[in-house]
Formats: structure tokens, sequence, C-alpha cells
């Protein structure tokens, strides 16, 4: 009897410990989703609420620092007084936090990429702001952010990321090589034809590689398609036609200058690290790249210089935008309130101005640039900084290529180019071979 | 303890059937071994044959990995679009050269370098196999890493001694080049793996009798005929046994460097089977077509492994 008494009690316990992880925590699932949004609990700085934030920028040694800080900053300032900690996550290759989801982790925020935003919405229980938080905060805190920039994350009329850090191509410039060679870091190029003079110049003159645009770098490629007047996607996205004329056309004076011999060889990770050891002229890249360059300038003892994306004869230059959204997905009313907090100072001024000094990103609150307080100092200091708050009135967002395969699409337009522009492979066709492989896989 | 039995239920009813009893103790008795052998089955059904079977079957359906959703099924679509891609049959082309270019790296510089240190003496020979042993050590990560920095195209050794020696005139984009990335995964691989097989030899070799090679040097033979006709068959189970590894594995062993190195670019010339496979699984997050090409993989290589296991049957030596 004992026995069967013994077992019992075993059984219940265990029955016990089950439910109170199981059943309870359903149970609070189901009480945060029911409940009207117009209003926020209040947070308790005695007992701070905990909430994670997964970031890439948290993952790449020129960004590191300066997303560290934004974290710290918060938690120091708001947070302290508020009552949130966050917890940054680095997730470098966007599958720390589909594995922790997965997992049953804690995921509250994350730095997502504007293609996977569809997808987080409709797997990965990412929900909308509009949802989540009270509309007449939300209406007032997006005040100043600019509406291009605010539909970016707009899905069905709601929106399910907010435009968060962003960034455009810049040439950046070596100084010294320039002066050497000849030339005035000052006067950057400002068309295609400008570009290929001053590279054969350096070269003749210093011996280095004047000028780079990696052909596998995956996103500016599509502003000098844009900027010769050329389409990659047709309006509706349902077909590729970046094989057109224009198309070709800016490919083939990307080739020549690529040909010319004064133009750096090697892929994305090999021609970075030419400019920072001060053996590049020019090199097209993001302004994401920014504060890693200016320390490398520091430490080799030259100038970094800048200017915009050049243009084809007299067409104005189209840059486009690359860059990062918030998701959020709080499963709590107290997470609610800590995520709003979190989201309102890193998308602030104080966010924006620790993003743009510390990281190198464009402050999406372009106003920023012209206040004393927050920016205006840094951008009289690093001039670079106008030349893409200016592109912002030109700018286009990189292609979002369509569907299930668009990982595989994407590959064969970028082996397209690499393909056209470092062999003797002829140009018009393999852009329309590609092009026609494509369209096959978008049917 | 018959006392206890009396008070238990079950056994006292079995008792008064003593038939049934016997079919009891003689199902336990029968049960007893497959009990002890359950653990191992159990976790080959988890680590090989659950795998195995999900493959099967996934390669006939399209599934994103996505939690929630439903693999649906498409039948042969996954393989007709493999069959169609441009990339697979490039990736197939790979997987033979890089196959057939081991084969030096795994079997015939070793074989050299085993027989060459085998008759050293002193400390010199363990210096020589930790040298040729230390690649293989090494993190695939660090070597790439280590490759790389010499192949740059401005900041590495290589260009700048080419260029210095006047061979010649530019830099050269090692990795982003089609006519050298190819060459250098397998040389990589084949430096990474070299010691693999001068180990294996270097073994084989002492368990040859010193006493043939007496008898064979009394009856005249020179080192070369000591070689050919005493060591080389002595070796020949172990020559075929790397054969098959090296012919198996190969795929394998460069993946590293290919996902390091090149990503299989430029413009997918240097990829191979196993990168492609996982491209389209984890980077395409399609597992129906990854699927596909992992049983297409898994037919092609199965009949190697087969023909080959006909095949060291027939022509190893083996020394009793």
């Amino acid at each position: 009897m004992a026995k069967y008494l013994k077992n019992l009690i075993v059984f219940t316990v265990v029955l016990l410990l089950l439910s109170a992880c199981g059943i309870g925590s359903v149970q609070d699932a189901n009480a945060s989703e029911g409940e009207a949004t117009t209003t926020l609990p209040e947070l308790d700085p005695e007992n701070p609420t905990k909430i994670t934030f997964y970031s890439y920028s948290l993952a790449y040694p020129t960004m590191k620092e300066g997303m560290k800080k934004l974290i710290n900053d918060f938690n120091e300032t708001v947070g302290k007084e508020k009552g949130v900690v966050v917890e940054g996550v680095a997730d470098p290759n966007f599958q720390q936090y589909r594995a922790d989801i997965v997992a049953g982790k804690e995921v509250d925020i994350v730095q997502n990429v504007f293609p996977m935003l569809d997808a987080s919405r409709l797997s990965l229980g990412f929900q909308a702001y509009e949802d989540v938080f009270p509309e007449d905060e939300l209406e007032e805190h997006l005040q100043g952010i600019s509406e291009n920039a605010r539909q970016l994350g707009v899905i069905d009329g709601k929106m399910y990321g907010l435009a968060f850090t962003f960034s455009t191509p810049i040439v950046f410039i070596n100084g010294s090589i320039f002066e050497e060679a000849g030339l005035d870091p000052n006067d950057p190029p400002e068309t295609w034809a400008e570009v290929k003079e001053y590279a054969v110049q350096i070269k003749e003159e210093t011996g280095k590689d004047g000028f780079a645009l990696e052909p596998d770098n995956g996103w500016v490629t599509d502003g000098v398609f844009f900027s010769n007047g050329a389409q990659i996607l047709s309006e509706d996205r349902s077909e590729a036609m970046f094989a057109s004329e224009e198309g070709i056309e800016a490919v083939e004076i990307w080739k020549d200058i690529y040909q010319s011999g004064a133009h750096a060889v090697g892929s994305t990770t090999e021609v970075p690290e030419q400019f920072l050891a001060g053996n590049l002229g020019m090199y097209i890249t993001s302004t994401a790249l920014h504060s890693g360059m200016k320390a490398a300038a520091e430490a080799g003892g030259w100038e970094l210089y800048g200017g915009p994306l050049p243009q084809f004869g007299d067409q104005p230059s189209v840059p486009v935008n690359s860059g990062s959204a918030l998701t959020v997905r709080p499963d709590t009313d107290e997470k609610r309130a800590a995520t709003w907090e979190f989201i309102k100072y890193v998308t602030g001024a104080e966010g924006y101005t620790t993003i743009t000094q510390e990281i190198g990103y464009l402050p999406l609150r372009t106003e920023l640039a012209d206040q004393e307080e927050y920016l205006k100092p840094f951008v009289e200091e690093n001039p670079l900084y106008k030349i893409n708050l200016e592109q912002l009135e030109e700018i286009q967002p990189t292609t979002i290529w369509p569907g299930e395969n668009a990982a595989e699409t994407s590959a064969i337009f970028t082996d397209a180019i690499v393909e056209a522009i470092t062999t003797d492979a002829d140009v018009a066709d393999t852009l329309n071979n590609a092009q026609e492989e494509i369209n096959g896989l978008l049917k | 303890m018959r006392n206890n039995q009396g008070n238990s239920i079950g056994i006292s009813t079995l008792e008064s059937v003593p038939s049934k009893k016997f079919t009891a103790k003689k199902l336990r008795l029968f049960a007893k071994p497959y009990l002890y052998l359950l653990p191992t089955f159990l976790l080959l059904w988890i680590w090989m044959y659950y795998p195995l079977f999900s493959t099967f079957s996934l390669a006939f359906q399209k599934w994103g990995m996505v939690p929630g959703t439903v693999p649906s099924p498409v039948g042969f679509e996954n393989f007709v679009r493999l069959l169609t891609s441009k990339d697979f049959g490039v990736s197939i082309l790979n997987t033979v050269f890089y196959t057939v270019g081991i084969i030096p790296f795994s079997i015939i510089i070793p074989l050299i370098l085993a027989v060459a240190t085998h008759n050293m003496e002193g400390k010199m020979k363990n210096v020589y196999r930790t040298m040729f042993f230390i690649p293989l050590i090494l993190a695939p990560v660090s070597d790439g890493a280590i490759w790389r920095w010499m192949f740059h195209p401005t900041n590495g050794l290589v260009n700048t001694v080419l260029l210095d020696l006047g061979i010649i005139n530019t830099n050269i984009a090692f990795f982003s080049d089609p006519l050298f990335a190819k060459w250098l995964i397998l040389f990589i691989t084949g430096w990474k793996m070299m010691g693999f097989g001068t180990i294996l030899f270097s073994a084989a070799l002492t368990g040859i009798s010193k006493d043939y090679y007496e008898a064979i040097s009394l009856d005249g033979a020179s080192r070369f005929q000591q070689f050919k006709d005493l060591t080389l068959p002595l070796l020949s189970p172990m020559i075929l046994l790397i054969l098959m590894m090296s012919l198996l594995f190969s795929s394998q062993w460069t993946f590293a460097y290919i996902d390091m190195l090149t990503r299989g670019g430029p413009f997918g010339t240097s990829t191979n089977i196993y990168y492609e496979m996982y491209k389209y699984g984890f980077a395409n997050m399609d597992v129906g077509l990854s699927a596909a090409a992992a049983l297409m993989f898994f037919v092609v290589f199965g009949i190697i492994a087969f023909v080959f296991n006909l095949f060291s049957k027939k022509y190893a030596f083996y020394d009793n």
C-alpha cells in the first residue's frame, strides 16, 4: 500500500511540474492577446523587465562597438529610469533568431532585413506596430521619419517593421593617393568617364589600383543600372528586364573600367582589405563601413575623402539603399511597454546620433544633421555625410527578388554580372541568358 | 520466495497454467539479447536511418523548413529542376574533378613520403611525420584564413613574390579567377589531407615483417624491385582503402575551402555537389531540392562503393 502511495505522490508532483511549465505559459500567452493595445502598463524600475535584441550589427567588427554603446546607453539612461534591461544578441547571418524562436527562447526585437519581413510576419510571429503599441504614441514618434522610409516596412496596410539603419553607396577616397597622383581629393569624379580617367591616372602615377566596385557586391550594382535608366525588375515584379539596352550599356562601361588595368581585382571580402591597407584610390561601398575606414585612415596616416555615386553622362545618378528594420514580437504587456521604450530610444534623436557617429549608418531623422546638440558638429567634421544626406532625395530601394526562388534568382543575377565584367564573355549574351533563366524561375 | 509469489496476483495466475509460464520464460530469453541491442538500434535509427528515410521522402516534397508549415508533395519536380539547372551540371563535373584530382595527394605523395621516412633512423623520422600531419589537425577555418591571406590580390605574399620576380605584371585575384579558383581549392584540400595517407601508410609499413626484405635482398633484388614486388602488394589493402575513402569523401573535404575561399564562385565555377546541396537547403531554404540532390548523390556513390568492395576483394593481397 505504501508503494502505491509513493507512486501516487511522484505522479502528482510530476503532473504539477508539467502543468506549471506547460499549461501555465499557454495561459500567459492567451492573456496578452485579447487585450486592447491603446494603453501600456507602468513598468517597475525596482523590478526591471528583460528583453532581448537580436542584431547583425553586433556581429561585425566595424559596427560592433557602436551597437554595444547604443544598447548600454539605453540601459543606463531610459532603461534604468523606466525599468527595462535590454540584452543584445549577435546574429551575423539572420539564422540565430529563427533558430531561437523555433527552440522556444525569448526573441523580442530583431534587426531584420527588408526581404525577410514578409516571411517573418507569416511564420515567426512578428507583430504589427499598430497591434501592439498605442496608436497615438506611435504616430507621434514617427514624426520626422520620412514617409518613404516608413512605407518600406508596411505590408497589407500595417507596419511590420520600422526602418532602422540605412546605408547608401559612397565613393570612399584615399586622399594621399589622390594627391600623389596629382588629383584633388576635394574634387571627386562626377561621371563614370571621369572615374576611369582618374583611375588610370592613379595607376600610372602611383602604381596602386585606382578604383574598385566589386562585380559581386550585390547591391550597388542595382544603382548602376538605375542610374543609366535601366530597370532590373518590371513594375509588378513579375519579370526580370535588366538585359535592356541601357542595362547592357551600363555594364559595358563598368567592364571597360574593370578591364583598363586600373581597377582592383578580387571579391567583396578582399577589396575592402585593400582599401583599409591604403592601397586603393577610390572604392564604392556602403556608408556603414565609414567608422572602420576612418579608423584605418587614422592608423595609416592618410585622409579619408568621399564623393557621391557617379553618373552616366548628364543623367543624375540613382543611389540605392540597403537597410534594416526593427521587428517585434512581445508576448506580455510588460514586454510591450519595454519594447516600446527601447524602440523609441534607438530610433529617436539620441539613438540616431549614436548610430551615425559610432556605426556609420545614416540618420533617418535627417533634421538631426542641422541640430547643434545632435549631429551638426559631426557632419561638419565628416563632410562625407552631406553627400549621402543629399543623395537620400534620389534614393530607390534595392531590388527585392520576389517569391520562393529569391536566393536562386539573385545568385544568377550576381553570377552574370561577375562573368560579364571579369571575363571576355559578351555582355549582351551573358545578361540575356541570365534574364531568360531568371524569368523561367519566376513563372 | 514462495511467499512473495503467493502475494503477487500476476504470477500466481501464471503458475496455475504451466504452458503459459513456459512461453513467458522463453520470450524473456528470446528478447534479452535484443534488449541489449536496443540502445544501439535506437541511436542508429536516430542518427542514420531516420534522416535517410526523411531525405527519401523530402526529395519528393517542397518545404522551406519554416516551423509550422507542412511539406507539400511535388512528385519528380525537384529532380527535373535539378537536371535542368545550370549549376548542377557544373557541380557534378567539379565533383569528378576534385575526386580524381585528390588521388595524387591522398595516395601517390603519401606513399612516397611514408616509404621515404620509414627507413629513417632517429628523431628526424618523427619530426618529418609530424610536419606532414600538422595540416590535418589544424581547423579548416584557420587553414582557409591562412591561404586566403597568402593569395590575397594585393596584400598577399604570393602576389608580391610573383610581382617581384617579374613573373606577372598585374596582381591576380586567385580566388575570383575561374582559371585558378578550382585548382587552388584542390591544392589546399590535398595539402590538408596528405598527412592522413602518410600516417596510414606508415602504420601499414610497420606491419610488414623485416624477414621478407632480408629474404628478397638475399635474392639480389634492388631497392626499386623490393618496393615493386614486396611493399606494393603488401600495402594493396591499405591503398584500396585510402582510394575508396578519397573517392567517397573528397567532396566533403573540399567543402570547407569552397565555402571559405570562393563560395562556389566565380560564377559557380568551383562549386561541388556538397556545396550545392548546402546552398539549396540552407541558403535557399529549399529542402526538397537539396534532398533530391542528396538522393542522387547517395545512389551514385552507393554504386561506386559497392563496385569498389568487389574490386578490393579481388585485388587486395592479404599477408596472413
